[in-house]
């Protein structure tokens, strides 16, 4: 039995060896082994496109997750699994399409009846509602219902959790606090935001901002019946304008949808509702949801962050099982900042050391190899408008260039190296293990990098202050992000503009307050034609790669398995996810 | 007798509110010292200082160490309220906190978890003392035989085995490798079957760490019983062989299996960290270290009360039964 | 174990052997202990083969750096090149076992199991020891007190011990290590967590000592020759620390060899489920928690860090057996 298992290992290393380094470097489809066995769509295939498009409805769509949602309201949640469920059960004005790759990145009209109309000086955005709109208990859906899940968000001491992105761009100094302290009789009291009838709403910004209706399609902005909420346990049942409704919600346990019948498809531009129900089972036994997942009586990953290291051995051995696996990028750059705060950052040619010294593949084995991540040149994910190949530092070759880092902390005027401090959160295993590495290799230039492992659970309040950064000396932080709405402000702007470094809660690391970069965010706020938007995002990508603030790790990437019985899989780039809302079931089971 | 009762159950309140206060102490004051702020964790990726505060508020961390004690304490007998931003909601007695996390009470969610520990702990109970005693009983009648010292070695080993360590390869061969048992764990509400199928593993791998304590601890206790003069006295009677074992020798044995009895079955109810992570079990001990790990304080504080209530009240009724079985005992 | 107070476990679930040595010492007072139990242990094989392995490892643990740079490789080096780049697990069979790397590699980085075992052992004793420290000062001094002054003293410290052993100590542990700070009293991240294992393990565990030896005490302070010490006009120090403490010698040893592993065990498992010291520095538990995720395919990586810790703790408990059977006539 032990000598069984070890033969295979060894067999498994050599296939591996051939297989899985053909597919390292760039998402792309099938990379054309074996598609095809058993009528299997074959690897990647549902990257770019739709596998086992099918209309037949019925059946039960089994969900599982090792990881519980964050909260089932759609205004607390941040789980990018709980923004794509909630596409099952709340609607918004305008919503990410149902198609594959980068096709689901457009927005298209969900609530309302066409896209919006926007005032000439780009600040006043105007709605039309569809009619005939219901909630799962038959009430009519009202501009004011949407206004009032709005306004719940600014309650962030009863609706604490989600994004915020909407009080930024909607309070103008209001200093709203939310319907429930709200002395206006309707609770309507937010000014930025009018209904001057029940289908029609009117929002006016400060200042244009084209990326305004990204945070509209978030589910913070979807239709909350005042009645009917419960405040901070909304979460419990949150009332459904989708095509599924909660039959049961057990925290912990799972999560039973079943038919909405009071959703119209008619109404509805892109979800296509085949399951009768939709169950999510809750586990905490991440290998026992992998055996489940390959014997096909667990349908997909919700969380979809990959099959556990075991059960990827066993797929990426086996072709037929690995045709039924997708190896998607996420939308996350995992990456080390880069402080110039922090002496001798302040010299951008002790930067140029670490990135030249770093050694990206020992790095990339660190968060778990080429199927977790791709090696990553730039700080603009790939799902992301604007994105490009752009690496100056040749990260992606994959090796250090030591004679280069050497002739660089020569020019930075420490020849012989310097000692700095790396922070990591202790509580994630793959990012203690990216410090290390980092440190191992800074090593060779005589960077004496101390490993500091602070609480996780503290982020906004170590890494995110900058008085704390600077006092320990945090020269190096290793972090990773994922964007909120898929552009290159919602991405890159809470990470490199200087208007966003706060005293706590801070995601500008390096602190990088460079006017050239924020005013080339500027021009794209203002920008209406996204692909002149996207442009000015691949300048100010370029213009953080060279200066040299971020080292990047990899683009990181999941591989999933997908039950064959499935139907209608795609990856959506919006979450970087397969799209559960077009998911059905084969057999109708 | 009823005297005593009385004062032990004034001690059960007593030691109860001490391990509160300390818990209460240590988690709410520790974070001051260090510098972090409870309410910072409750809030998104984008932190807000308005909402900081609110939450703060909120979660009552404004108010004094002592009156949060305070109306911590007032919650388990009489209940108490906490304000969900709409409308109010009433934590019924008794009222172990509210989580801020999970939007929910403590009490049921202990309540529900508790179960899994009940079954674990049952189940491996009754295999550790019927064989921990029974091979340390045997090994002490045929002392210095092959038996006794094959029996020793087994037990020596087990007790100086990690039981995680023994669960894992228990996992690896005989769930992974040979499948005979799953490795999750049902309800046995949903399915008795496969409640019990899940719980072999675990059970015999605690029942063996726990039996090899019994094994040593009995066969240590009858030898030096079988020692005591009144033994002799009754062989001496010229009573039969059983019977002075069965019916002299055993009882003063019992005592300190009783003890440890106590402890360990009170300890295990009130949550086995190791076994449930080893095992993927879903009871207080996985409760509480995930609580621990997002310093959900409401819910460490209900499991370590809920913990200690349990070991305290173990040991109280082991107490009562000594009363029983040994009539050396006196309650006075 | 015929008063109620004392009934509440004494040295309930950790060792319970301890006892009987105890209860046992006051036989041998006065008949040179010293070297009967040394001609007794001499006799014992079993114990000295567990003595001596004791020995080597300590050595080992002292010597680590020295032996991985005879046999093994630098601690922290990682080698790339003995690691499957898409998976993350070693080349090879048996976790990359060969004659460069003698235990095989570690998952991911390819560090050499070998020296973090090693390295890892110096954590482990470390700990184990100074917590030992701990809980044996400690326990000694309440326990003496309690014994000898017995009134309000006994009371306190008695009521004392029955709260620390109704904690929840694993859950309460790892919650206090989780709020530790990184730096604390000039002591590195290492530091830090061995300080608060050492504190936290050794806090723990002096009741199951402080019972011991408040009853030795009890029983000796009516004693003759305390009674001829009190006569002399000695003072309540010198009869405490010169007269009653040199007849607790015996227990104190027997108790403080069996405590050693046990408290390795127990820092295996607060290691185990994160709360030790934190990679890069290597300990037993931390690998076997690592090695959790990855059993099935690279299941040497669990069984050496498994294999490590149970020879260590039988090692330790085969001496303390001994120890404790040399002390007690009866034992053998």
């Amino acid at each position: 039995m032990k000598r069984n298992r070890t033969l295979a290992a060894a067999a498994l290393a050599a296939t591996l060896a051939l297989t899985v380094s053909a597919c390292g470097g760039h998402k792309g489809g099938t990379t054309g082994d074996s598609a095809g066995a058993k009528g299997a769509a074959g690897f990647n295939a549902a990257v770019d496109k739709v596998v086992n498009a099918s209309d037949k409805k019925g059946g039960t769509l089994n969900l599982w997750s090792s990881t519980d949602v964050d909260s089932l309201d759609p205004g607390r949640a941040y789980y990018a699994s709980v923004w794509n469920f909630e596409r099952f059960y709340a609607r918004t004005l305008l919503a990410f399409d149902g198609k594959p790759g980068k096709d689901g990145l457009k927005l298209v009209p969900d609530l309302a009846s066409a896209q919006p109309e926007i005032s000439a000086d780009g600040k006043t955005y105007t709605f039309k509602l569809k009619s005939g709109l219901k909630y799962e208990d038959g009430s009519v859906i009202t501009s004011k219902d949407i206004k009032y899940g709005i306004e719940r968000v600014f309650a962030q001491d009863v609706i604490s959790g989600g994004p915020t992105y909407l009080i930024n761009e909607l309070d103008q100094g209001q200093g709203y606090k939310g319907p429930y302290t709200d002395t206006d009789p309707n609770k309507l009291g937010l000014k930025s935001v009018a209904t001057p009838d029940d289908s029609t709403i009117v929002f006016t910004l400060a200042k244009p901002n084209s990326d305004f209706p990204y945070l509209l399609a978030m589910g913070s902005a979807s239709p909350v019946p005042q009645k009917l909420d419960t405040g901070a346990k909304y979460g419990d049942k949150p009332v459904s304008s989708g095509p599924y409704k909660f039959k049961s919600v057990d925290p912990g346990k799972g999560y039973e949808l079943v038919r909405n019948e009071n959703w119209d498809p008619a109404s509805d531009p892109f979800r296509k509702a085949l399951p009768d129900s939709v169950k999510l089972t809750i586990t905490t036994n991440a290998d026992d949801m992998d055996s489940r997942l390959l014997a096909g009586t667990a349908d997909l990953d919700w969380g979809q962050t990959g099959l556990s290291q075991a059960a990827q051995a066993k797929v990426l051995q086996d072709n037929a099982l690995k045709d039924n696996t997708d190896d998607a990028y996420n939308g996350f750059i995992r990456y080390v900042s880069i402080v110039p705060k922090v002496a001798p950052f302040d010299n951008i040619h002790c930067r140029n050391a670490v990135l030249y010294a770093a050694d990206t593949t020992a790095l990339q084995t660190a968060r778990g190899g080429s199927v977790a991540g791709s090696l990553f040149g730039s700080m603009l994910p790939p799902n992301i408008l604007g994105s490009d190949d752009y690496d100056p530092y040749g990260l992606t070759k994959g090796k250090p260039n030591l004679d280069k880092a050497k002739d660089e902390l020569k020019q930075c005027g420490k020849p012989d190296g310097f000692k700095t401090t790396v922070a990591v959160r202790g509580n994630k295993a793959k990012e203690v293990n990216s410090a290390v590495a980092l440190q191992t290799a800074l090593k060779a230039i005589n960077i004496d990098v101390t490993v500091d492992q602070y609480d996780g659970k503290l982020i906004s309040s170590v890494i995110g202050a900058p008085d704390v950064v600077h006092s320990k000396n945090y020269g190096l932080i290793v972090m990773g992000w994922g964007a909120d709405y898929p552009t290159g402000s919602g991405y890159l702007q809470p990470l490199v503009d200087g208007r966003f470094i706060t005293s706590n809660g801070n995601n500008n690391f390096s602190e990088i307050n460079d006017p050239a970069i924020n005013g080339l965010f500027d021009q794209a706020a203002a920008e209406k034609d996204p692909a002149k938007a996207a442009d000015l995002y691949k300048q100010v990508n370029h213009k953080v790669v060279d200066g040299a603030y971020y080292l990047p790790i990899v683009a990181d990437k999941a591989l999933n398995y997908r039950n064959p019985r499935l139907t209608n899989v795609y990856i959506t780039d919006a979450f970087g996810e397969v799209d559960f809302q077009a998911l059905g079931v084969s057999d109708g089971k | 007798m009823l005297v005593y009762v009385f004062r032990r159950l004034v001690n059960v309140v007593f030691m109860l509110l001490v391990v509160a206060a300390v818990t209460f102490g240590i988690f709410f004051m520790v974070p001051k010292l260090t510098g972090s702020d409870p309410a910072l964790l409750y809030v998104g990726k984008i932190a807000d200082k308005a909402a900081v505060e609110g939450i703060r508020h909120k979660m009552g961390l404004d108010k004094s160490i002592i009156e949060q004690f305070w109306l911590f304490l007032k919650g388990i007998f009489v209940g108490r309220d906490f304000n969900a931003g709409v409308d109010v909601t009433h934590c019924s007695a008794p009222c172990l906190g509210y989580s801020f996390k999970t939007e929910r009470e403590v009490w049921p969610l202990l309540l529900d978890r508790v179960g899994v520990d009940f079954s674990l702990a049952v189940g491996a109970s009754i295999l550790w003392v019927v064989l921990g005693t029974g091979t340390g009983v045997v090994s002490a009648l045929r002392r210095g035989t092959l038996l006794d010292r094959i029996t020793m070695t087994g037990a020596l080993a087990g007790v100086s085995l990690p039981m995680y360590f023994t669960g894992l390869v228990a996992l690896a061969v005989f769930a992974n490798n040979l499948g005979w048992f799953p490795n999750n764990y049902t309800d046995f509400a949903d399915d008795p079957l496969l409640w019990f199928e899940g719980l072999v593993l675990p059970w015999i791998t605690l029942a063996f760490l726990f039996a090899a304590t019994y094994a040593r601890l009995s066969r240590a206790t009858l030898l030096d019983v079988l020692g005591e003069d009144y033994i002799r006295t009754a062989r001496a009677k010229g009573l039969a062989e059983p019977v002075v074992i069965g019916k002299h020798a055993m009882r003063s044995t019992l005592t300190p299996i009783l003890t440890i009895f106590g402890m360990d079955l009170g300890g295990l109810l009130g949550g086995a960290v190791l076994t449930e992570k080893t095992f993927n079990l879903r009871g207080l001990g996985y409760e509480a270290v995930t609580s621990i790990a997002s310093s959900d304080l409401p819910v460490i504080m209900g499991v370590t009360l809920f913990a200690a209530f349990f070991i305290i009240m173990a040991n109280l009724l082991v107490d009562m039964l000594y009363a029983v079985v040994d009539p050396r005992v006196r309650l006075g | 174990m015929t008063t109620p107070t004392e009934t509440t476990g004494p040295a309930a679930g950790a060792e319970p052997e301890a006892n009987s040595a105890a209860a046992v010492a006051k036989k041998i007072e006065g008949r040179s202990p010293g070297r009967i139990a040394w001609d007794r242990l001499k006799r014992d094989k079993v114990a000295l083969a567990g003595g001596a392995v004791v020995i080597l490892l300590i050595l080992a643990a002292i010597f680590a750096p020295v032996l991985t740079a005879l046999f093994g490789h630098p601690v922290d080096q990682p080698h790339p090149d003995q690691i499957n780049p898409d998976l993350g697990l070693p080349k090879g069979s048996f976790g990359g076992i060969n004659s460069d790397f003698l235990l095989g590699v570690d998952p991911t980085f390819g560090r050499d199991v070998f020296s973090r075992i090693l390295y890892g052992a110096r954590i482990s004793l470390l700990v184990a020891f100074l917590a030992a420290t701990v809980s044996v000062l400690i326990g000694v001094v309440m326990g003496i007190m309690a014994g000898y002054f017995g009134g309000w003293v006994d009371s306190v410290i008695s009521r004392v011990m029955d709260v620390l052993l109704a904690f929840p100590q694993l859950l309460f542990s790892i919650a206090l290590v989780s709020v530790m700070p990184n730096s604390l009293l000039g002591l590195n991240d290492t530091g830090v967590r061995v300080l608060v294992l050492v504190v936290v393990i050794g806090f723990f565990g002096w009741p199951y000592i402080g019972r011991i030896v408040r009853g030795q005490a009890l029983s000796l302070r009516e004693r003759e020759f305390v009674d001829a010490a009190r006569s002399l006009g000695a003072g309540k120090a010198h009869i405490l620390f010169r007269e009653l403490l040199p007849n607790l010698v015996a227990p104190i040893l027997v108790y403080a060899t069996l405590i050693i592993p046990t408290n390795i065990l127990n820092e295996a498992a607060l290691s185990f489920l994160g709360a030790g010291v934190r990679p890069p520095t290597p300990s037993w538990g931390q690998m076997l928690s690592d090695a959790v995720a990855i059993y099935q395919s690279d299941p040497t990586y669990m069984v050496v860090p498994g294999l490590a810790i149970f020879i260590t703790v039988l090692a330790f408990n085969l001496f303390g057996d001994g120890l404790r059977d040399a002390l007690d006539p009866k034992g053998n």
